[in-house]
């Protein structure tokens, strides 16, 4: 996988390099704006990760170029800045994902695997399988070892989110905001309560946990197999 | 600011302009009728002088004749003057001491005995226009030495008659004044009217985000253009620092960011290094919690200050208050019942004009806040109604509550009135208070007795973000109150 990062701050361009290569990436830099449209164009990316902020360009107009030339590839950009307006202005603008500095470098590397599979394309099914798990996406049920699993109509689109996803990680603050469609940050974990009873429903009683908790990242639905 | 306090633009009758065309018209008509007045009392006088003089002079020319001449004189004169023709109108009569006729051109006495008074009036019938009418008759009489008495009048029906036609004239001059003094004020106070509108409502545009639009100046030079000329100076100097403030928050947000990211990026790194022992990575992880900490307290303050520069307004849209809150609330449900308390809602569909993400956080503030300070056991209750001012949110506990002397500091930036509890950055409420001001809300902490009830009232909005004709909501003021 081939991954092109657009930032012109050294040392964070370095710790971002330093965790993608070592998360298995491989990771192309350019440090202004200029540089990383042209290389943006030039290049076969997977993905391209973009800060707002450039020198001689900024990251949301490198996004709109390439997206009014037709290039898809998905981008991810990181902003310092403040407005809370900034992240529906970098979506709009033809960004995939945005996020805001500082952040866990779990986080990042979280949001580029799930552009990265994104990019592969959502698979049209009724129904999702993980180990002995089987949601029924038409009439929202889900089973397990052929025994119906009591959720709410929230548990559900909170399981299916985490099942569509299977073997990612997915961060609380991707959960906010995929599963509550919420921009915010909570001082209580409350995405941990959810998990939690979701947990109850799902896993008790099982040998095969399938609800995984990757510490300070968030969840992943996994089948280990035997 | 309470529906009370909006001007009622809907009514031409109520506003100033037609107050003042009214008091004027009012003016104008009791002095036209003042003039016309006094010019009929002054013209009937007049007249009636002239009648009497009339008189009088025959009087005093007849009773000299009957000096001179006698009876006999005086009849063949009166004779003379009935055949001739003399002054229209004119009326004689003279009388023997019994009252009967001696000569003139009346039929007989038309009094019954002498009446006393100098001046007479009575009618007299008289054959014309092929019918008898009545014609009022003013005379006077003269008693000889000898007790003939002489009466010379006038027939005064044209001087009665163009008295009527004066007093109706009049009559119809005052009402017209009247009734054209109070179309033009109606017509000026409307034409006041859509000017005041017109810049009313650019005013609320203005307030509702559009930071771009100006009140409209139409050219006449008059004191309206000047007032707007005036207002749209201060408002691009405004304009110009918000834009200054706006660039200087994101340069900090982005010069404050940049070096914790770096910060953070290190930490992680070292974290992730094997030469660290137990001991050092638990300070590495308390180190990543206070980044997260001065993170967060970074992004309310920024928060504040856009929800407080109104910039945030461009993206607001017209959204379901009920369906949010019960979205949050569904949310925080089960943190709330791990710690022990029990938080519900109660909502039915309320539109608001809102920006989603700022009134999401303000939800949140607010559930947090009462989940941190009501202590264990509590009930937080959460309702969206719909009323006849908008939409009022609500959230209450039955905690401890604030004390009233308290209400108005709670509101204030890093204010934590609880020692017991010193998470959060104390900025909370400010934030709500920011977002609820942003929105035009009333912020109100008050008594649920036992408890705090925090009510959120929103003004009513139309649908479509349509400009609101008819209530116009002043320019922003400080809406935080604090009420028992």
């Amino acid at each position: 996988m081939r991954l092109l990062l657009i930032e012109d701050d050294p040392e964070a361009a370095r710790f971002v390099l330093k965790g993608l290569r070592e998360g298995g990436y491989s990771v192309e830099h350019a440090a202004d704006g200029r540089d990383g449209l042209f290389r943006a164009t030039e290049g076969k990316y997977d993905a391209i990760i973009t800060d707002r902020m450039l020198p001689h360009m900024d990251g949301l107009a490198i996004v709109q170029v390439l997206r009014q030339q037709g290039c898809d590839t998905p981008v991810l950009v990181l902003s310092a800045l403040g407005n809370v307006d900034d992240r529906v202005r970098g979506l709009r603008a033809g960004g995939d994902d945005y996020l805001t500095k500082p952040f866990a470098f779990v986080e990042l590397l979280a949001r580029v695997e799930a552009l990265l599979r994104r990019k592969a394309g959502p698979q049209a099914t009724t129904t999702l399988k993980v180990g002995d798990l089987e949601l029924d996406l038409l009439g929202r049920r889900a089973r397990r070892a052929g025994r119906e699993i009591d959720l709410t109509s929230k548990e559900f689109t909170l399981l299916e989110f985490l099942v569509r996803r299977a073997g990612q990680v997915v961060t609380r603050t991707m959960l906010l905001e995929g599963v509550w469609d919420l921009q915010f940050d909570p001082q209580t974990n409350l995405i941990d309560v959810h998990i939690s009873r979701l947990r109850q429903a799902v896993d008790r009683g099982f040998d095969r946990v399938l609800i995984h908790t990757v510490r300070g990242a968030g969840y992943v639905v996994r089948d280990d197999g035997t | 600011m309470a529906p009370s306090e909006r001007p009622p633009f809907s009514n031409s009758f109520r506003t100033s302009a037609f107050r003042l065309a009214i008091a004027y018209c009012l003016l104008f008509t009791v002095s036209v009728s003042a003039l016309l007045g006094a010019i009929y009392l002054i013209t009937g006088s007049v007249l009636a002088n002239e009648v009497d003089n009339v008189i009088l002079i025959e009087l005093d020319a007849l009773a000299d004749e009957y000096d001179r001449e006698g009876q006999d004189g005086i009849i063949a004169e009166l004779t003379r003057l009935r055949e001739s023709w003399g002054r229209a109108g004119a009326i004689y009569l003279l009388v023997d001491p019994s009252l009967a006729k001696r000569a003139g051109n009346l039929t007989a006495w038309p009094f019954n005995g002498v009446p006393k008074e100098r001046w007479l009036e009575f009618d007299i019938e008289a054959l014309r226009d092929g019918g008898i009418v009545r014609d009022p008759v003013r005379a006077r009489v003269v008693e000889f030495p000898d007790g003939y008495r002489l009466l010379v009048g006038t027939e005064v029906s044209e001087r009665r008659q163009f008295q009527q036609r004066f007093r109706s004239a009049t009559l119809w001059a005052i009402g017209s004044t009247a009734l054209l003094g109070a179309l033009m004020g109606l017509w000026l106070s409307r034409r006041l009217m859509a000017r005041v509108r017109a810049i009313s409502t650019a005013c609320q545009q203005i307030v509702a985000g559009d930071f771009a639009r100006r009140l409209p100046v139409g050219g006449s030079r008059d004191e309206f253009d000047a007032l707007a000329v005036a207002v749209n100076h201060v408002l691009t100097r405004l304009d110009q620092q918000t834009a200054t403030v706006r660039a200087t928050f994101d340069s900090a947000a982005h010069d404050l960011r940049g070096p914790l990211f770096r910060l953070r990026g290190r930490l992680e790194e070292l974290q992730g290094s094997t030469a660290l022992n137990a001991e050092g990575r638990s300070s590495i992880d308390r180190a990543l919690k206070d980044i997260d900490s001065v993170q967060r307290t970074l992004a309310i303050l920024l928060q504040i200050a856009q929800a407080e520069s109104g910039a945030a307004l461009a993206e607001s849209a017209r959204l379901d208050l009920g369906e949010l809150v019960q979205e949050i609330t569904e949310l925080y449900e089960p943190a709330a019942r791990a710690q022990g308390l029990s938080l519900d809602c109660d909502v039915e569909r309320s539109w608001v004009n809102g920006h989603r993400q700022l009134l999401t956080q303000l939800l949140a503030n607010l559930i947090e806040n009462a989940v941190n300070y009501a202590g264990p056991g509590a009930l937080i209750h959460v309702t969206v109604r719909t009323n006849a001012e908008g939409v009022r949110l609500q959230v209450a506990d039955n905690g401890p509550g604030i004390p009233v002397e308290d209400r108005e500091r709670a509101l204030r930036p890093f204010v934590r009135l609880s020692s017991a509890k010193s998470t959060g950055s104390g900025l909370g409420l400010s934030l709500v208070a920011a977002i609820a001001r942003l929105h035009q809300a009333r912020l109100l902490l008050e008594d649920n007795a036992p408890g705090l009830c925090v009510v959120v009232q929103f003004q009513a909005t139309r649908p479509e973000n349509a400009p609101q004709k008819h209530a116009v909501p002043a320019l922003p003021t400080p809406r935080v109150n604090a009420t028992a």
